[in-house]
């Protein structure tokens, strides 16, 4: 990897982490869900800080240039990122769904009581 | 003297569910009825609060599977025995609810299905939807080895063991084939019998158009994923 290209990429990522962080300071994300993006950030960091690293995994792996390998492991990474996002909004469907069930429940009971109530 | 529930999930009809209420009622008059609101956008509330059926309103719309879930989730909770789906459009004709719940109080099955292609009496629905139908049977057939013709009708009975297991799992939008294969999953046993069936009064299907395709795309997915799926 290229001097010029780990200068690049650790701006980048300064970026990056500055984005979280000041997304999480404005309490604008739940640090539950950033898990994520602070976890490949660091795996970032690791393959701008040892690029031998990554140069003995993707060479292992049949990927030809290191700088493929970067972009694999970061399209991956986004991929899981995305797969949990589309968890997280499924149990969020779910979760209105169950609150939409109760809530018609709770107003055919009250419906009910101010009847009973117009009866005495 | 068992508790039975009729469950009639209601979108955007407001020609047809004031009409279907009162024959239900005519027909029916051994049974509870429920009609869950799914937040219409038309009058269908308004035309509810005339009838002197119990109603439920979703605020958010949940889809069919939700309504149908909603309403068994109730029949649940408030210790009904039996209860059977009908939809709110007056395609089935509620003289048939007693044959549809005989199997049940005869302990024959636990879960009912109204089906329209046993002895193709009554409105058939169209060809390509017909061949729709036929292969998620197949497919259904392939995947529980459990024999059902009329896969996606919405006319149904289920006892009270069946009302747990699908209130418990329920897909939100296309759940009629789903739920034979969670049925057949947790041992309960299905039987069909020949129902004759209206062309809708009012309304529009649920299924139609372009989104036949997606339709099936979705539910062939869900019956071949559902293979996989841990119990309830």
């Amino acid at each position: 990897m290229s001097v010029i290209l780990r200068i690049s990429l650790i701006i980048a990522l300064l970026a990056y982490f500055t984005i979280v962080v000041l997304f999480l300071r404005s309490r604008r994300l739940d640090l539950k869900y950033s898990l994520l993006w602070i976890f490949f950030g660091v795996v970032m960091l690791l393959m701008i800080a040892f690029p031998q690293l990554i140069n003995s995994i993707t060479s292992k792996l049949g990927v030809v240039d290191e700088v493929n390998g970067v972009f694999a492991i970061v399209i991956f990474s986004l991929l899981i990122i995305l797969m949990s996002i589309t968890a997280i909004v499924s149990k969020m469907n779910d979760d209105i769904k169950t609150l939409t069930q109760k809530c018609s429940f709770y107003e055919e009971r009250i419906r009910q009581l101010e009847n009973d109530d117009k009866r005495v | 003297m068992l508790k039975k529930i009729i469950i009639m999930p209601a979108y955007n009809e407001q020609d047809a569910i004031m009409a279907t209420a009162i024959e239900t009622t005519k027909s029916c008059p051994d049974f509870d009825i429920l009609i869950i609101n799914d937040c219409s956008q038309d009058n269908t509330i308004e035309e509810i609060k005339k009838t002197s059926c119990k109603y439920l309103n979703l605020p958010i719309n949940l889809g069919i599977g939700g309504a149908v879930q909603t309403g068994l989730i109730y029949a649940y909770q408030n210790g009904y025995d039996i209860a059977v789906q009908v939809d709110g459009d007056g395609q089935h004709p509620p003289k048939f609810v007693h044959e549809l719940i005989q199997p049940i109080i005869d302990d024959e099955a636990d879960f009912v299905i109204g089906s329209r292609f046993i002895t193709e009496d009554g409105f058939q629905s169209s060809g390509a939807r017909r061949i729709g139908i036929k292969i998620l049977s197949i497919l259904i057939r392939i995947v529980c080895s459990q024999k059902v013709l009329d896969v996606t009708s919405g006319f149904r009975a289920a006892n009270r063991k069946a009302i747990q297991v699908l209130m418990k799992d329920y897909s939100q939008d296309y759940p009629e084939p789903d739920a034979i294969i969670t049925l057949k999953r947790n041992k309960m046993r299905i039987k069909e019998i020949p129902v004759a069936m209206e062309e809708r009064q009012g309304g529009i299907s649920s299924i139609n158009g372009l989104r036949n395709i997606y339709y099936m795309v979705k539910v062939s997915t869900s019956i071949i994923i559902s293979r996989f799926k841990k119990e309830v």
